[in-house]
C-alpha cells in the first residue's frame, strides 16, 4: 500500500461499512428482532412445560444446517468483500454467487419445515409456543428472502462490472444487511429451538 | 494486497470457530439437555458468535469505538435478558 492509500484506509476506517442508510434499517431490524427475542424469553418464562414441549417437536436437524447454511453464507460475503478491495471483480461475483447460493438452501430448508408443520395443522393458533416459533422464524425468513433480493441485486451487478477495487460501497451495504440476517438467526436458533 | 490474502485467512479460521460452536449448540438440543448451566454455556455461545460476525465478519473492528459498543451493548443486552427470562421460568 502507498501512504496514500493508507490514508484514505485510515479515514474511511471510521464509518460502518456501506451506505449509512442501511445501517439505520440494520439497526431498526435488530431493535424489533431484540423486542421479539426478550419478549418470547419472558412469555416462556410463564409457560415453561408448553414451551418445552412444544420445542421438542421442532425439527433442529434443520435449524442447525440452516445456521451453518448462514453462516458459510456470511463467510462467502466476507471473501466477495475482500476480492473486490483486491479489484478482483469476477472472484466477487462468484463468491456473492455462492452466498446466494447457501441462501436458497436456507430458504429451502426453511419452506420444508414449514410446510411440515401445516401440515400436521400447527398455526399461529395452536399455542402461545407456536405462535412465538412462527411469527419470529416467519419474520426472519422474509428478511432471507429480502437479502436474497439485496444480494443478487450486488452480484449481478458485480458480474456486470459494475464495482471495482475504488468502488466498492455498494458490495459492503449488500454484506452489511445479510451479515445482519445471519446474526439474527445465531440468537434465533438457540433460543427457539435449544434452550430448554 | 497481503493484508486482504491474511484477512481472508482469518475469516476462514472465523468461519471454522462458527461452525464448531453451531455443532456444539446443536450437539447440546439433540442430548436435550436443559438447566441453568447449559443455558448459560448456550448463550455464551450464542454471544461468542455474534460477536465474530459483528467483528470479523460486518468488519466493525475497523471502524469508530461509539459503532462497535453499541453492537456489544446490544448482544449483550439480548443475550442477558433472554437469560433473565429463563431464570424467571425456574421459578
Amino acid at each position: 500500500m502507498t501512504n496514500a492509500e493508507l490514508t484514505l484506509d485510515r479515514t474511511r476506517g471510521n464509518a460502518l461499512p456501506g451506505d449509512f442508510a442501511i445501517w439505520i434499517f440494520i439497526f431498526a431490524e435488530l431493535a424489533v428482532f431484540g423486542l421479539l427475542f426478550i419478549a418470547y424469553a419472558f412469555t416462556r418464562a410463564g409457560n415453561v412445560e408448553l414451551f418445552n414441549a412444544s420445542q421438542s417437536l421442532l425439527d433442529r436437524h434443520s435449524g442447525a444446517v440452516n445456521t451453518l447454511a448462514l453462516i458459510t453464507s456470511s463467510y462467502f460475503v466476507v471473501r466477495a468483500v475482500a476480492a473486490i478491495k483486491q479489484n478482483r471483480v469476477a472472484v466477487c461475483a462468484r463468491w456473492l454467487f455462492a452466498a446466494l447460493g447457501m441462501g436458497a438452501l436456507f430458504i429451502v430448508v426453511k419452506s420444508a419445515e414449514f410446510y411440515v408443520k401445516f401440515s400436521e395443522g400447527v398455526g399461529l393458533d395452536t399455542n402461545t409456543f407456536y405462535m412465538f416459533y412462527l411469527s419470529l422464524t416467519f419474520f426472519h425468513y422474509m428478511h432471507v428472502w429480502m437479502g436474497m433480493v439485496i444480494l443478487a441485486v450486488v452480484a449481478w451487478k458485480a458480474a456486470q462490472g459494475h464495482y471495482h477495487a475504488g468502488a466498492h460501497t455498494g458490495v459492503e451495504t449488500g454484506a452489511s444487511y445479510w451479515h445482519m440476517v445471519d446474526l439474527v438467526w445465531l440468537i434465533l436458533f438457540p433460543l427457539v429451538y435449544v434452550i430448554r | 494486497m497481503n493484508t486482504t490474502t491474511n484477512h481472508s485467512t482469518a475469516a476462514t479460521r472465523i468461519w471454522l470457530v462458527l461452525v464448531v460452536l453451531t455443532v456444539l449448540t446443536w450437539a447440546v438440543g439433540e442430548s436435550h439437555l436443559g438447566g441453568p448451566a447449559i443455558v448459560a454455556l448456550v448463550l455464551a455461545t450464542a454471544f461468542v458468535k455474534g460477536q465474530l460476525v459483528i467483528e470479523a465478519f460486518m468488519g466493525l473492528r475497523q471502524v469508530r469505538a461509539l459503532w462497535r459498543i453499541i453492537m456489544f451493548a446490544y448482544l449483550l443486552l439480548v443475550c442477558a435478558l433472554i437469560g433473565l427470562g429463563y431464570a424467571v421460568g425456574l421459578h
